[in-house]
């Protein structure tokens, strides 16, 4: 699966972090970023989470 | 003692005031029956704002008490705005823009620009590091107040000895905050939330100018900091707040002043009272005291539920930029929303039993750290942690706890602060 970070959008809030840590890292410019290549199957769930709560709608699952 | 009851009871809604500060420190069940009798009757409810001597009365104010429609409006910033002031419902004056217009009452993109300064510094990975350190606080506040227990043949106030030193004693370490400021930053904050509180504003008929002021004593202790940072800077907020750049320039000092101002008030006074009511909470459901304590598999659904009990913030104030129409309800441009966080969180339409304390409660989409949008709240996984900790080590250290008396409750509709707790330990003899 792919996500997509709209980094005008993104505060860093870090729910994403919370929902899905070997996914998401909030950096030090306080923009969320993708860990590694891309989410794999196993993270499909807890993604899913990340992008429904995130408070600033700044994850997208195109496609 | 007075037991939070189902609100079924009927209300009359023509002779509620939400702007009157007195009904905040009324029993919480009239405050609850209040906000359901809202919610099916009144969703969008108009008041007159409260009078405040200094301060011009505006045009009044619609309170959002359903989730979805507090939803709605939250998550559309760019047509609920909260550059015209967040924390008050009259339009802040210019001279008191100077402390308090921070990024809380700012809009994007300037907003999100100043927030990203500090959002690491809060993020999950960041506080994992910070755990063990938190937790030594946490023991030490406790360990002091148990002292004082035995000073005082076992009486202890749960605010004043275990509630408010935790959460000041974490942000004034994370801003760098030196010891002997300490006592003063938590004068300050306890006067710059009172919300007019007489017990804290002593001058009833110029509480502009005890804003002022105590915005003015912690834009000096900031001044004094900034200037030792700027020296030497140190692995601190405010050292971030005085060194970061956004676009190419430096904060303005009005922008560093009131987010200084911003992080210790909220830093302060949100977790504290979190932590006096969620004691009392357990208190009056020793049941789900017990259960909690023997559990701390219990610890991540607990915490969030104490925080859609107490919900801390009461509310945010969004403006309305355009005229529409939201949920069915049209608005103008110009327009006050007071998002009653308080009662969305015991919304039946989204919380099954919303009036029952179920610390086991999940899923729990309370919106005590804000709801949709890019205002919610920076410190919700910092205040998660304390109260955690917190929580654990109250059961672990201080089992005797015993509550003996009502609390004193703030006069103020913006925060649901506690004055005092009256407390023993029973183990003191």
């Amino acid at each position: 699966m792919r996500v997509e970070v709209d980094r005008e959008r993104c505060v860093g809030s870090g729910t994403c972090e919370l929902l899905a840590p070997d996914v998401f890292e909030v950096g030090d410019d306080g923009v969320v970023r993708v860990l590694g290549t891309q989410p794999g199957p196993a993270d499909e769930d807890a993604v899913r989470d990340a992008v429904a709560q995130c408070p600033t709608g700044a994850l997208g699952l195109p496609g | 003692m007075t037991v939070e009851t189902s609100p079924s009871g009927a209300v009359d809604l023509d002779a509620v005031d939400l702007s009157d500060r007195d009904w905040w420190a009324g029993p919480p069940s009239v405050r609850y029956a209040t906000f359901a009798a809202l919610r099916r009757e009144r969703p969008f409810a108009f008041f007159a704002e409260p009078e405040l001597p200094g301060i011009p009365v505006g045009p009044g104010y619609r309170a959002v008490t359903r989730y979805s429609d507090l939803e709605a409006i939250s998550s559309q910033p760019a047509v609920f705005c909260s550059g015209r002031g967040a924390v008050s419902i009259p339009d802040v004056p210019a001279d008191l823009n100077e402390f308090y217009g921070s990024l809380i009452s700012m809009d994007d993109p300037r907003h999100a620009k100043i927030r990203r300064i500090v959002s690491k510094a809060f993020t999950p990975r960041m506080l994992e590091q910070l755990l063990d350190w938190v937790r030594d606080v946490v023991a030490d506040v406790l360990t002091r107040a148990r002292r004082t227990a035995a000073a005082q043949g076992g009486a202890i106030d749960v605010v004043a000895d275990i509630a408010a030193p935790i959460p000041l004693r974490v942000i004034c370490d994370m801003m760098g905050v030196p010891e002997e400021a300490r006592a003063n930053v938590l004068a300050q904050s306890n006067v710059i939330l009172s919300g007019g509180d007489p017990e804290l504003i002593e001058d009833q008929d110029d509480p502009v100018s005890a804003f002022l002021m105590a915005g003015m004593e912690l834009a000096a202790l900031m001044e004094r900091l900034a200037a030792e940072r700027l020296e030497r800077p140190q692995p601190d907020l405010t050292t971030a707040l005085v060194t970061t750049e956004v676009d190419g320039e430096r904060l303005s000092s009005q922008e560093i002043a009131s987010f200084f101002i911003l992080l210790l008030v909220a830093g302060n006074e949100t977790t504290r009272n979190a932590i006096s009511q969620g004691v009392l909470a357990l208190h009056q459901h020793p049941e789900q005291r017990a259960r909690w304590a023997a559990d701390p598999g219990l610890d991540r659904t607990a915490v969030e539920e104490i925080v859609r009990w107490s919900s801390p913030v009461t509310w945010m104030r969004r403006t309305a930029t355009q005229d529409g129409e939201v949920n069915g309800h049209r608005f103008r441009a110009g327009d006050k929303f007071l998002l009653l966080y308080a009662a969305a969180n015991r919304d039946p339409a989204v919380f099954r039993d919303p009036e029952v304390l179920d610390l086991a409660r999940d899923p729990n989409p309370h919106v005590g750290f804000g709801s949709k949008g890019p205002h919610f709240c920076l410190g919700a996984h910092l205040a998660r942690r304390e109260l955690a900790v917190t929580f654990r080590a109250l059961f672990d250290r201080l089992p005797d706890l015993e509550v003996i008396g009502e609390p004193d409750r703030l006069r103020s509709s913006f925060v649901n602060g506690v004055k005092r707790l009256p407390a023993r330990l029973t183990g003191v003899r």
